[in-house]
């Protein structure tokens, strides 16, 4: 099998600045006309059979890649293993749902909000329990996706089962207006904050924030040892996964109008963390491929609809069995540097 | 010279029904390279497990530079100036060798996460002097060359001294070495001998667990002996090799000479 | 909020919590071996469950001629009927077990990749077994016929010992105690203690790992076929997402009691099952999932290898 993470950073190495800036550009233009894909003759393929292109480029598939990276900080980066990590992504949708419904805030408004009070839970959860180790962690993080499904399902303040009705989409801005004949504009956004959190990560990996989770996920006993401290680490690293999970959903809830609690069900957590462990844990373009293809897969395959989830089944336990480390494995950053001393 | 930095009082560490630690009062001075030895299992590990926090001691106490560290948390007691290498060493395998020693170093660094975010001019600072630091330390070891690798990718000799260069990134006024001449020959157990006197000498203190004699003999200012969890002897290297209880100790376990 | 009810019906809630906490006993027990040998959450776990109580449908309507409605039986002909589904829900559930072991995790174990490969692979499993079980059942729920008459045989301070109830206190007692044994008193059992104590002593003596590892699946997948059964006798309905719910409490409360320890999984799974019963009716039975998961963070913030898990040593550094 070709190694795309060596093939991907060889040919990044190979470019001077102006070359990567280029093609970073052409990249992004790239992305920007994908919404257009579905009605461009040759590459009309790519069309969803059920669900709208558009539609399904903002969820799952935007939506999937953006919390993908954000469970990544905690799952990848520092590996503590969340099992509840839709639980961010619906604090954050019902924070929209109900603020923008019962007072005058608009979704750039909410979204900090938002934003907030899903970091907010995420310490109050943190706290008590990231002290415990591995599994235990796993269990408890997918009691507390469980909880937060009950609690969203048995209350009044969330409308209980039918959910909330009429979420008004974002106000405009400037030309770009957010309704459901123009899906790309949420794309857009969806891009923007991806943009944001990969920018986030990548600062924060070269930094101590990175080294002490790295230390964390490697050995934490030596990791305390060695003066990290590894509460405050996790905690952070937690909180952060969980604000982008909250942002996503503030976007998610103002994109379809309509929640109701069956969205946010144990699923859409493995289906998360599937996407990430499936693409390349620890690695940001793994995680981005593997939203992609966890996302879009399914959605043009539509068609096969009773045996699409049994086929999806399979094939995590194959890739799994084949590929442990995902599509595009963590980096190491060694190879690199010892062929760049070759050269020299 | 004999100014006390880390004295244990007393201190007993059960575990279950064995007792690796029973009553043991030992005390580290100032500026010396002070030996702890004794046959396999008699407790010297366990000593460096109580004092970095690792293990909650049974009873007793742990004073480092006048104030009890006993129950503080394991990183807090680092950043106090007590940094230890493992008896099987543990490095962060998937770190550089230079990120291994830069993670140690940032235990003093004042920017945390927010600023490394967005980052503050201190945030860079710290981070280039983390970075210079990590260099020299591993300069000073001999393995600056090995920067750029992975921590598992390292011979295992040059694995042993990251460790130590990691536990001096923390600029620990105590460092605590268990066995870093564990599975060396002859030439690199005297190259490692003058490491640790350059140590001792660049002003740091050095608690040192080891099983070879002639090692020990020769750069140790002071040798505590430990026998099942007690101390029997605690003297120059001179009059320690002489003890007769010593010598029974050593002669009525098996052998040891790794 | 009633609190009357813990009073009134104390006896009452505290029998049908303990036979609901013996069902999820044999389950947590699949979780609790797994973890034991392999240090790993079997995710499919869930899913052997529901292959369980789907084998308990097929078998008790092919042993009494496809009848859903067909009376209650009687006698010798009711025990060995029931006997009979009982064992082809364990041998079912404990085929599943070994082939998930083979399918999902030997490969993986074999390249010592790390966990999280082997637990998105064993969701995977889990996946696939109960997506399958939707499409072969059209996603509808399943019944099994009523073939024991669920006639009461007493009353204790309230509390009614119904046939179908003691059924599950005997089987479910009679079960944990013959895995006891076997792990306590057998050559395979012991060989399984040691690589739960530790894989690479048991190796140094010679124990075959992959066999131990399979036996490991097989026997905490008759364990959990043991509870599809029980569960179909008293519940009589399952669909393909019966696991995940059932699974969850299973595994709570082998954490509860302290994972990787049996006895763990035994107590730890009644309390679960009490506090469970308690809290539906003093709350209302749709916060019962709440009621637990904060008495486990409780539990585990005090006592964090579980109410009954020996102290684990901490990792030698
Ligand atoms: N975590 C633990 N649990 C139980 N017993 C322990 C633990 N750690 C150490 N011991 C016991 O304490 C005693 C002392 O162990 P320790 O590791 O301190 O010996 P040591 O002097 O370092 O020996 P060696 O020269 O072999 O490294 C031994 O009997 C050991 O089995
Ligand atoms: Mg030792």
């Amino acid at each position: 099998m070709i190694n795309l993470r060596d093939a991907g950073s060889n040919f990044w190495d190979k470019l001077n600045r102006v070359q990567r800036t280029t093609f970073i550009l052409v990249i992004l233009g790239f992305v920007l006309l994908v919404p257009y894909m579905d009605t461009f003759g040759p590459t009309s393929f790519v069309n969803t059979p059920i669900a709208s292109f558009r539609d399904a480029l903002v969820y799952p598939v935007g939506m999937f890649v953006l919390m993908g990276l954000g469970l990544n900080i905690v799952v990848g980066k520092s590996g503590l293993l969340d099992l509840g990590y839709v639980a961010f992504f619906a604090i954050g949708a019902y924070t929209q749902a109900i603020l923008s419904t019962t007072t005058s805030l608009n979704m750039w408004e909410i979204l900090p909000i938002g934003i907030g009070l899903a970091m907010l839970s995420g310490v109050l959860l943190g706290l008590p329990t990231l002290r415990l180790r591995g599994d235990y962690l796993a269990i408890v993080t997918l009691g507390f996706g469980e909880i937060t499904r009950i609690v969203v399902l048995n209350s009044n303040f969330t409308g209980g089962t039918n959910g909330i009705p009429n979420i008004p989409p974002p106000p405009k801005i400037g030309p770009i207006v957010f309704d459901i004949m123009n899906p790309q504009n949420y794309f857009y956004v969806v891009i923007l904050m991806i943009l944001l959190t990969i920018w986030m990560v990548r600062r924060l990996s070269i930094r101590r924030a990175g080294r002490a989770w790295e230390a964390i996920r490697q050995d934490e006993d030596v990791a305390m040892l060695m003066g990290v401290p590894t509460l405050r680490y996790k905690l952070w690293s937690f909180t952060i996964g969980g604000g982008v999970g909250g942002a996503a959903g503030v976007l998610f809830a103002s994109k379809v109008m309509v929640i109701a609690p069956g969205m946010f069900d144990f699923q859409v957590s493995i289906l998360i963390l599937a996407c990430v462990v499936f693409g390349g844990i620890g690695n940001i373009w793994g995680v981005v491929l593997g939203g992609v293809a966890l996302a879009y897969i399914p959605e043009r395959i539509r068609f096969l609809t009773e045996t699409r989830q049994l086929a999806f089944g399979l094939v995590l336990v194959i890739m799994m069995n084949f590929r442990p480390d995902g599509m595009l494995p963590r980096k190491k950053r060694e190879k690199i540097g010892e062929k760049k001393k070759e050269i020299k | 010279m004999s100014e006390k930095v880390l004295e244990l009082r007393n201190l007993t560490m059960q575990f279950g029904g064995v007792k690796a630690l029973d009553d043991v009062s030992i005390h580290v001075n100032k500026g010396e390279i002070c030996a702890l030895i004794g046959p396999n299992g008699a407790g010297k590990t366990t000593v460096f497990n109580v004092v970095t926090g690792v293990y909650a001691a049974t009873s007793g106490d742990i004073v480092f530079n006048g104030a009890s560290i006993l129950g503080k948390k394991r990183h807090l007691i680092t950043k106090l100036g007590l940094a230890r290498t493992f008896q099987n060493v543990r490095l962060f395998g998937d770190m550089t060798a230079l990120e291994n020693v830069i993670t140690a170093t940032d235990v003093h660094k004042k920017s945390g996460l927010v600023g490394g975010l967005f980052g503050t001019p201190r945030s860079r600072r710290e981070e280039r002097e983390s970075k210079e630091r990590a260099h020299e330390l591993l300069a000073f070891l001999g393995i600056d060359h090995r920067a750029d690798q992975l921590g598992k990718n390292l011979p295992y000799g040059d694995q042993r001294r990251l460790e130590i260069a990691r536990a001096l990134g923390t600029e620990p006024q105590v460092l605590l070495l268990d066995e870093p001449a564990a599975g060396f020959n002859p030439a690199e157990k005297t190259a490692l001998a003058n490491d640790i006197k350059k140590i001792r000498d660049a002003g740091y203190t050095v608690l040192l667990i080891e099983h070879d004699m002639s090692l020990i003999m020769g750069i140790s200012d002071r040798v505590i002996v430990l026998d099942f969890g007690k101390k029997i002897a605690d003297d120059i290297p001179s009059k320690v090799q002489n003890d007769p209880k010593v010598i029974e100790a050593y002669l009525g376990a098996p052998a040891d000479a790794s | 909020m009633n609190f009357s009810v813990l009073t009134s019906q104390f006896w009452s809630l505290m029998l049908s919590g303990i036979s609901l906490g013996l069902i999820y006993v044999l389950i947590a027990l699949g979780y609790t071996m797994v973890y034991g040998v392999l240090r790993l959450i079997n995710f499919a776990n869930s899913e052997i469950f529901m292959v369980g109580t789907f084998a308990v449908v097929f078998a008790e309507t092919g042993l009494t001629g496809n009848a859903l409605d067909s009376e209650p039986l009687k006698g010798i002909q009711l025990i060995l009927t029931l006997g009979l589904a009982m064992l082809i829900a364990m041998a079912a559930s404990g085929f599943t077990a070994v082939m998930v072991e083979i399918l999902a995790y030997r490969r993986l174990r074999a390249r010592g990749s790390n966990r999280l490969a082997s637990l998105i692979s064993a969701i995977g499993m889990s996946i696939a077994l109960s997506e399958a079980a939707s499409v072969l059942t059209h996603a509808r729920p399943q019944s099994n016929p009523r073939l024991l008459e669920k006639t009461s045989l007493g009353e204790i301070a309230g509390a009614n010992f119904r046939v179908d109830t003691v059924l599950v206190l005997v089987a479910a007692i009679v079960m944990f105690l013959l895995l006891d044994r076997f792990v306590n008193k057998t050559r395979v059992g012991i060989a399984i203690r040691a690589v739960s104590m530790s894989e690479e002593n048991a190796k140094l003596m010679g124990v075959n790992l992959n066999r131990v590892i399979s036996v490991t699946f097989l026997v905490g997948g008759i364990m959990t076929g043991a509870a599809a059964f029980l569960f179909m006798t008293v519940y009589e309905t399952t669909k393909f997402n019966v696991g995940f719910s059932l699974g969850l409490a299973a595994f709570t409360a082998a954490v509860l009691g302290g994972i990787g320890n049996l006895r763990g999984a035994f107590w730890g799974g009644i309390t679960l099952g009490i506090l469970e019963t308690m809290s539906a009716a003093v709350l209302g039975s749709q916060w019962k999932a709440v009621t637990v998961f904060v008495v486990l963070v409780l539990v585990l913030l005090v006592r964090p290898n579980g109410l009954f898990g020996e102290a684990v040593q901490q990792a030698r550094a």
